[in-house]
């Protein structure tokens, strides 16, 4: 579908009034959140014309659901606790807005419930129910509707919650605690650094087939990269995320850490750790793809995935913080207006499909 | 040219509705930078106003006195004088305040509020009113200042002109004393002011109950 | 004045704005200087006393390192310990932390930070620690008594074994280094400093 083609079957907004006096009596964005109605700000890759916000926002939820047994497995009641809060506080906090706006309720559309998802999954298992509840209420507030609802939302609400909890409580927010069956392993039994603080601050690589499975220190959804991909898969295969953004992302970060590990293999982790830690997986799959803040062209999604991989990689091998997926997306969520401007079709039919 | 409110209205105006920082979003570098405790809002508050006063008071007297071709130059030499007296006075007399304000004192002298005041006020009017005019701009800028520094200092330290508020159980929000905090904060105040001087806002409460 | 051309009456009113603004502020800084100077000396007495153990009076003394400062006590001839302000960056902007030393350079007597622009509650912990309750200094308190050789290190989540070593901040282990960096690096020179003056015993 074009840009031409898009923009005839969206219902224009009316027209401003010319008259700024004369305001129109009813809100005209209040009809925009109607549950039932189609999507109504597109963006790519929408090539089933029946694609609905809810029906999107539920296959979501289906991918994340590998991801978030493996949370539950790993670190039980620890991870109940913040998943509840957070998608507890997000629903709550949604219907209060739409209260406050007077508009038709908008949980069924099942966005409130991903971003409380999402957000449980890049805290720590043990951080505070109160501080997720905060994060949660931040991401739908400020981060969803300041913006003006679900598709005006220039950054990822979940990420935006969850930078904001990183520059509040920065020292809970990387105080890491083993997964239940990997405590065996560890002397203290309570803390550890993640596998990418390992490396950053004391030059210890991790085993690999822990970064596979889970059985890492870390946030709860970045723990396990399979469960990730099999979920992620999934929304590729049924074209609910454009494969191009993971693909460019991950990427990016493989050739550009892998150029400065043959640089230095000594200095820098090999590329296979990088794709592997951290929270890069998870951001790659499901919040770089978030259809609001990413480019709607296939261009733009490539230069979109690139960036936000070279802004990673620059940032765990020469920031002042061990993880860089969070920063890196949000980065490029602010550059994604400008890309969707200077990557616009210029001629009919030339999007591939 | 010169303004025809009463007396008192000249005063009022500043305080909200034509507040320098909430309604011409003037002085922002300041309220933004120094606002990470209510102590430091107030003596940036303070310190303004006492620049704002003087040059007013200066420059309305002279204001037939200096050429218009060269008034933006003598406007800033005055305001300079007053930035750098106030400096001097802080480093002097409040050692601690001085040391925490930094370099935001001297760059009072760049904020747009004073030099705005001069221009679109003091120099068209007699010293009375002028004085009126900035006092009201001074103790709006310091509203806000003393304000955003509460807000900010409550959630980002638990505590409001240092005196502790919030117990134990509060975990402070240290991004509420870091730069994003002040932007956060600063946006959601003017949010708040346009919903309040908002006209259709009793029609949007009747959607709501 | 009406009869003066523009451009005289322009020089002319410029010209006593500013010497009207210069004869005010050097009146007042007659009046500020003494007080502003005032404290800046008691700021650097605090400091001093703070880092170095109980000592009479100072002694400042230039090395081509910057100042040292000579703690003595009346009662005896040998110094109490040597202070110096090390200066250098930290995670976000320039540190000034003075150093306090014994006199035969082996040990530190203490450190003060007095300048720093850390994150606020991260970083700033190299100052005080507002979480820890009991021991809100406890940052700086390690530095008391520490031996410099080889050097000062960090260490991170445990316990220091080492009498050359303490304990990072968690969350901010880049301003920990910087501090020991600063006075790794700048000891040094301390040294060179204090040997040229013939002070080691």
């Amino acid at each position: 579908m074009t840009e031409e083609n898009l923009s005839q079957a969206q219902p224009e907004q009316p027209e401003t009034p010319k008259n700024p006096v004369d305001k129109p009596k009813k809100d005209p964005r209040e009809k925009l959140y109607h549950p039932e109605r189609p999507l109504i700000l597109a963006s790519s890759p929408h090539f089933h014309a029946q694609a609905t916000v809810p029906k999107i926002m539920w296959n979501v939820i289906a991918a994340l659901v590998p991801t978030t047994v493996l949370a539950l497995v790993y670190f039980q009641w620890a991870a109940v606790g913040i998943i509840l809060t957070s998608v507890g506080s997000a629903l709550i906090a949604e219907t209060l807005v739409n209260r406050v706006k007077g508009e038709a309720f908008t949980i069924p559309d099942g966005s409130a419930l991903i971003t409380g998802l999402l957000l449980a999954l890049t805290l720590p298992p043990s951080f505070s129910l109160g501080g997720t509840a905060l994060g949660s209420v931040f991401a739908i507030v400020v981060g969803k509707h300041f913006f003006g609802g679900l598709g005006y939302n220039i950054f990822n609400p979940a990420l935006l919650g969850r930078a904001f909890l990183q520059a509040s409580f920065p020292v809970p927010m990387t105080t890491w605690t083993w997964p239940l069956t990997a405590r065996y392993a560890d002397v203290d039994g309570i803390t550890a650094a993640t596998p990418l603080g390992l490396f950053k601050f004391e030059h210890v690589t991790s085993d690999l087939s822990g970064l596979l499975t889970g059985n890492i220190s870390g946030s709860l959804g970045e723990t396990s990269a399979i469960a990730i991909l099999i979920g992620g898969l999934y929304l590729l295969i049924r074209k609910y995320a454009d494969w191009r953004i993971p693909l460019s992302l991950l990427g990016a970060t493989f050739l550009v850490s892998g150029v400065f590990w043959l640089i230095s293999p000594t200095s820098y982790p090999s590329p296979v750790f990088q794709l592997f830690s951290g929270g890069l997986m998870l951001g790659a799959f499901f919040m770089a793809t978030d259809m609001v803040t990413s480019p709607v062209t296939a261009r733009g999604a490539w230069i979109f995935g690139t960036g936000a991989g070279c802004i990673l990689v620059i940032i765990r091998l020469f920031g002042g913080l061990p993880e860089g997926v969070m920063y890196s997306i949000l980065l490029m969520n602010a550059f994604t207006p400008l890309i969707n401007r200077y990557t616009r079709p210029k001629f009919f039919g030339e999007v591939r499909a | 040219m010169s303004s025809s409110l009463s007396l008192k209205a000249e005063f009022i105006k500043g305080l909200w509705k034509e507040n320098p920082v909430m309604a011409s979003l003037l002085g922002l570098c300041p309220t933004l930078a120094v606002t990470n405790a209510s102590m430091n809002g107030l003596a940036m508050g303070l310190a303004t106003t006492f620049v704002l006063l003087s040059s007013s008071l200066m420059i309305s007297a002279l204001r037939n006195f200096i050429p218009h071709q060269v008034r933006i130059a003598g406007y800033i030499v005055i305001i300079a004088t007053f930035v750098t007296v106030a400096d001097r006075f802080l480093a002097a007399y409040f050692p601690a305040i001085s040391a925490t304000l930094g370099p935001y004192i001297p760059l009072i002298v760049v904020n747009c509020i004073i030099l705005g005041r001069q221009e679109a006020f003091s120099s068209r009017n007699g010293i009375g009113r002028s004085l009126l005019d900035s006092l009201g701009m001074g103790v709006g800028f310091i509203m806000v200042l003393v304000v955003l520094g509460s807000i900010r200092e409550l959630l980002g330290s638990g505590s409001i002109f240092g005196f502790a508020i919030l117990g134990d159980w509060f975990t402070p929000w240290m991004v509420m004393i870091l730069p994003p905090g002040a932007f956060l904060t600063l946006g959601i105040l003017i949010a708040l002011a346009n919903w309040y001087n908002d006209p259709s806002r009793s029609k949007a409460r009747k959607v709501v109950s | 004045m009406s009869k003066m051309s523009l451009s005289t009456r322009m020089i002319f009113v410029l010209t006593l704005i500013t010497v009207l603004s210069g004869g005010i502020l050097a009146g007042w800084d007659m009046v500020t200087q003494p007080k502003i100077e005032f404290h800046r000396q008691e700021a650097l007495k605090a400091a001093i006393g703070d880092v170095l153990p109980a000592h009479d009076s100072y002694q400042t003394q230039k090395t081509e390192f910057g100042s040292i400062y000579i703690g003595r006590r009346d009662s005896i001839s040998d110094p109490v310990g040597i202070a110096f302000m090390a200066v250098g960056s930290g995670f976000q902007g320039e540190l000034r932390i003075m150093v306090g030393l014994t006199p035969d350079m082996t040990q530190l007597t203490g450190i003060k930070v007095l300048e720093q622009i850390e994150t606020p509650g991260l970083g700033t912990k190299i100052v005080v620690d507002p979480s820890n309750k009991q021991d809100p200094y406890w940052f700086p308190a390690q530095f008391k008594g520490l031996h410099i050789s080889p050097e000062i290190v960090v260490i991170k989540n445990a316990k220091p074994t080492h009498n050359n070593e303490i304990q990072g901040i968690t969350g901010a282990t880049i301003s920990s280094k910087a501090v020991t960096r600063l006075l790794n690096e700048q000891i040094t020179d301390i040294k060179t400093a204090w040997t040229a003056l013939g002070g080691t015993e």
